[in-house]
């Protein structure tokens, strides 16, 4: 070969004539889309290959590194390697959102061609360099361990699991989309490749606060290949917003920027390497203010104002009874004040859209957490209709709350109007971790009472949420925060005060956990020092204040029938009891639905087509598997199989708006509308005596509502959710004070699919974990200093032995064959349980997040 | 499932570059390596592996050879990490690490840069851009040479690739090409 630089790509020569990062060859040029970009930096893993037998990330290596070498990516696995693996990973469950799968695959098949039968450290090892912020690794481990045995010979494959005759609920149901996340030839919008697509990017602000005074992109605009450059000027309504529209498309010449991630101009090019070239051409003057950086400074009275009606974005007050006299009278008082952190959600597929012109209007290939609610922001960014945008997932590379705001998909629309062609927009990993909402840090001061015995009397708090420079969702993010300070107890004397300020930094909204995980860290840590005071357990006391079936709830909602909190307390009363002086123990519960009197609808179309039912409902399938979950529940209640049933995906044009993937909602909601829909298409079935092909071309819809009492509402006992899931989780450390187990039991109701509900959790507990211990999003001035790798994200190696256990009862809710959410509840009680183990074991109360002066805290800095 | 013991491997943390090479010949040289280091000839790096070999006289697997650069280097396949080439290195450049850390720093001299850019083809000259390009905080300057904290490394390579000197070596030899490799 001619050129300068060639090597064996999947068994194939290559050559190249550019030096580059061999990721952007394999994506760009041999177009290998499993060779996934999540950060470009060598911190995340999903770009993994394997070069001459070692598994390297190819975003570190270049073509001019790989000169002469053999290269393998997923694409060129050979048959039964590609088999043992979807097989494998389909049956431990080890996909969920997919993204760093095919990295794992290929760490995965690196070690098992080195070492045949691989121990569960030396798979650990082995997956140091891979993040995965879904599973919590342990389902990633078994699935190379499967593969492994499958490849020697000491395990067969099953494939009447993957075809899936028997996928109703409850069973050992395969995934969808393993197969084609494992072989990486799903698509992420990253992956599309659209004739006469170019890209846009954003040139975002250099400071988190300052007037800006000039944009000077004419050089820019003059370099060849250079399509266009928009400005503020450009937008037809120059905000959106989930709820609140107060967020600038881009800033204005002569306004104000309210934090770095803020877009001052947008710039469109044929290609990536001229749109890099570009965005450096472009120079803005500013005039740099100082920025408001912490919610004490937004509550300042001459405070700068981040946005023109001041800086008080939200408040709550949430109350019931009469806190004060009751603890007044109590026994037992304890006030503590309580921080924790900003948190990123360190998805592992960064923000990405593909945007073309499409009818009159638009169409956006999306990665979010709701089509329609990207449909209405950028809807009202043009200020046309909704429905001459639609909006379609492809797959969606993790969210956990983080992907329910517009980020790129608007400023794709945008260009593509624009310019008149497929315009795609992908975040730079440091892009994202400075523009998308994080977990709102919180400062809270909590002070809860009991009698004698340990009942608990009353609870007052005051909490404070800093929204950063945007509201997203700081509303309902931070009255769940309140409505959940009260923990699954019973006890009827609650005065909850929120408040969640604007500042210069980065904005907070939805995070998995939505408030919840700050507000009942506190309480949780409250609950351990009552416990001490009156000489009782701290599994005793949450034991005797449990809430259960026809009980009320703090907020005035009476427990249904479905209510398990103290069965989960006996599932780890055991574990906690056996390890004294080592083991926290901490319970939590998570509304199942949004609720609150909101119309909260779940929507299914089934859709009878060549012999298929066609199921059409836009509801996101982040990674969590409510996709999967809806197939199951049509094959439940129709007793068709997978295969005789296909999930449309989410798609405005097609699928009833089933709503946001948020609140924990969407198997208890949609799946609920699509059992519903089920059942109506199985009287027909029955009627055609099982017959499907006789039912070809007929359509069932359901709309599934249950009304909800909004936040203090004057009713008695006000129903503010469908359902509660809850949990009680038991940390357990050893003697240096290292994770040694988790012991995580909930509530869920009736478990749709085993495998994934226990990725959820461990997933969920490991994310708690590093909630705890090690995740932190530090700020100077209002400017994020982490990087992906350096956000303190847990590690194959460091998890503990997780055991997710989930008790069913015989009495559940009427909906969704009694399925109730897992989503989020799994993160919320891990870290008050681990901060509740330090104290049991050193007797420091650590009242701030991530725990200061632990083993993990201590590695961190002997490294500094 | 059982746990194997955590196999412990050499490392030399030199890459042989010293420039005195062309003035004192090394067949010129005599004795073993602590009586060359008595005697330590002018010009000659004075942190840098000496080259007499007494690691590989020490060692008993056959683990250690001198290159071509003349520095001792470790073959991690024959290793046992037993540690005698630790105790026989006068200037204390041979340690032991886990196997998944195919990715160090092959020096540990102390002198300003400017002077090490002087006398050393490989030698560590505190630029820097290690420690900017790890993506984990993982690298950092200490005595005027990069350090790799191993809690923190993810053995990416970055580092490695980045490196304009080749002090950052890649013991697999993907990422900075390995001598070893073509003999193995």
């Amino acid at each position: 070969m001619k050129e300068k630089y060639c090597f064996t790509v999947n068994g194939v020569m290559r050559g190249t004539d550019e030096e580059k990062p061999l990721l952007r060859y394999l994506r760009d040029d041999l177009h290998l889309h499993s060779v996934k970009d999540g950060c470009s930096e060598g911190a995340c893993g999903t770009c993994t290959i394997i070069v001459d037998g070692r598994a390297v990330k190819s975003c570190v290596l270049t073509t001019k590194l790989a000169v002469g070498r053999n290269i393998i990516t997923t694409e060129g696995l050979s048959e039964e390697e590609k088999e043992a693996f979807v097989y494998a990973f389909g049956s431990k469950g080890s996909v969920q959102c997919g993204f760093c799968i095919p990295g794992m695959v290929m760490a995965g098949k690196a070690l098992i061609d080195r070492v045949p039968d691989p121990t569960e450290e030396e798979i650990k090892t082995a997956l140091k360099g891979n993040i995965c912020r879904c599973t919590g690794y342990k389902k990633i481990i078994e699935g190379i361990q499967l593969a492994a045995a499958i490849l020697r010979g000491d395990e067969k494959i099953e494939e009447m699991l993957e075809k899936g005759d028997a996928y109703g609920v409850g069973k050992h149901a395969f995934r969808l989309d393993v197969r084609e996340k494992v072989l990486g030839y799903g698509e992420y919008p990253d992956d599309v490749e659209m004739d006469g697509m170019v890209y846009a990017s954003a040139v975002r602000s250099q400071y988190p606060r300052a007037r800006v005074l000039d944009i000077h992109y004419e050089k820019a605009l003059a370099l060849p290949g250079v399509l266009d450059v928009l400005t503020a000027e450009d937008v037809p309504n120059n905000k959106v917003g989930h709820l609140q529209q107060d967020w600038d498309v881009m800033i204005a010449k002569g306004s104000i920027t309210r934090c770095v991630g803020d877009a001052i101009c947008l710039i469109v090019a044929e290609s990536r390497e001229i749109l890099e070239k570009a965005k450096k051409l472009v120079k803005i003057d500013y005039e740099e203010l100082k920025p408001v950086t912490s919610v004490q400074e937004a509550m300042a009275e001459d405070a700068p104002k981040v946005h023109s009606k001041g800086n008080l974005c939200q408040s709550r007050h949430v109350t019931r009874g009469d806190a004060k006299t009751a603890l007044a009278n109590s026994k037992y008082v304890v006030t503590q004040k309580y921080t924790t952190p900003f948190t990123e959600h360190a998805f592992l597929e960064p923000e990405c859209a593909v945007a073309f012109p499409y009818k009159d209007g638009v169409k956006v290939l999306s990665s979010d957490q709701g089509v329609y609610d990207t449909r209405k922001e950028i809807s009202i960014m043009f200020g046309w209709d909704p429905e001459r945008v639609v909006v379609e997932n492809k797959l969606v590379g993790g969210g956990f709350g983080g992907k329910e705001d517009v980020s790129a998909q608007h400023i794709a629309a945008l260009a593509a109007m624009k310019v008149n062609r497929p315009v795609k927009v992908v975040f730079s990993r440091q892009e994202s971790i400075n523009f998308h909402p994080k977990r709102h840090a919180m400062e809270g001061t909590f002070t809860l009472g009991c009698d004698e015995n340990g009942i608990f009397t009353g609870l007052d708090c005051e909490i404070y949420f800093d929204t950063g420079a945007y509201a997203s969702l700081c509303g309902p993010v931070l009255e769940r925060a309140c409505t959940h300070s009260v923990g699954p107890y019973c006890y009827q004397n609650t005065d909850i005060r929120g408040y969640g300020y604007y500042t210069n930094n980065p904005p907070a909204g939805a995070f998995r956990g939505f408030g919840v995980c700050q507000s009942e860290f506190a309480l949780e840590s409250n609950i351990n020092l009552l416990a001490e005071k009156v000489g009782i357990s701290p599994w005793e006391i949450r034991y005797r204040n449990a809430i259960e079936p026809g009980k009320v709830l703090p907020n005035g909602q009476i427990a249904d029938c479905s209510t398990a909190l103290k069965e989960t307390l006996l599932a780890v009363k055991d574990a906690y009891e056996s390890n004294p002086g080592r083991a926290g123990i901490a319970c939590a519960m998570k509304n199942a639905g949004v609720g609150v009197g909101l119309p909260d609808k779940g929507r299914a179309k089934l859709i009878v087509h060549d012999g298929k039912v066609e199921l059409y409902s836009a509801a996101s399938d982040i990674g969590q598997g409510c996709a999967t979950v809806f197939v199951q529940m049509a094959a439940e209640t129709t007793g068709l199989g997978k295969e005789q049933i296909r999930n449309m995906g989410a798609n405005s044009e097609v699928a009833p708006d089933s709503g946001t993937t948020s609140g924990s909602r969407q198997t208890l909601i949609t799946g609920e509308a699509v059992r519903m829909a089920a059942a109506d298409l199985n009287e027909e079935l029955k009627k055609a005596g099982g017959d499907l092909r006789q039912l070809e071309g007929r359509e069932f819809f359901a709309e599934f509502f249950d009304p909800t009492d909004k936040l203090g509402a004057d009713v008695p006992f006000p129903k503010s959710h469908v359902a509660y899931g809850f949990a009680t989780h038991v940390v357990i450390l050893d003697d240096d004070g290292r994770v040694k187990e988790v012991y995580a039991a909930h509530d869920s109701g009736r478990v749709v699919n085993p495998i994934s509900i226990q990725g959820q959790i461990e997933g969920g507990v490991l994310m708690g974990l590093g909630y705890a211990f090690t995740e932190d999003f530090p700020l100077k001035d209002a400017v994020p200093q982490a990087k992906y790798g350096t956000l303190g994200l847990m590690r194959a190696p460091q998890i503990p032995d997780i055991h997710a256990i989930y008790v069913e009862k015989e009495e559940l809710l009427p909906f969704a064959y009694g399925a109730k959410g897992i989503g989020e509840i799994a993160t919320i009680p891990t870290a008050p349980a681990a901060q509740g183990a330090y104290y049991a074991m050193d007797h420091v109360l650590r009242t701030k997040l991530p725990m200061e002066d632990t083993y993990y805290s201590k590695k961190q800095k002997a490294v500094r | 499932m059982g746990q194997k013991r955590k196999k412990r491997v050499a490392v030399v943390q030199c890459a042989g570059g010293c420039r005195a090479e062309a003035e004192v010949p090394r067949k010129e040289r005599t004795g073993d390596c602590r009586a060359m280091a008595e005697s330590s000839p002018e010009g000659m790096c004075k942190w840098g592996c000496l080259g007499q070999g007494s690691c590989a006289a020490a060692c008993r697997m056959g683990a250690i050879r001198i290159n071509s650069a003349g520095a001792a280097e470790a073959d991690r396949e024959k290793c046992v990490g037993c540690g005698l080439c630790v105790k026989a290195c006068p200037r204390n450049l041979i340690r032991l690490t886990a196997p998944e850390f195919h990715i160090y720093s092959a020096c540990v001299n102390e002198d300003p840069g400017a002077q090490t850019r002087k006398y050393c083809s490989t030698g560590c000259i505190a630029c820097g851009i290690c420690v900017k390009n790890c993506p984990v905080n993982a690298v950092r300057i200490e005595d005027s040479h990069a350090v790799i904290d191993e809690e923190k490394c993810i053995a990416c390579g970055m580092c490695a690739v980045k490196c304009p000197r080749g002090v950052i070596i890649d013991y697999d030899g993907i990422f900075t090409v390995r001598e070893g490799q073509v003999e193995r």
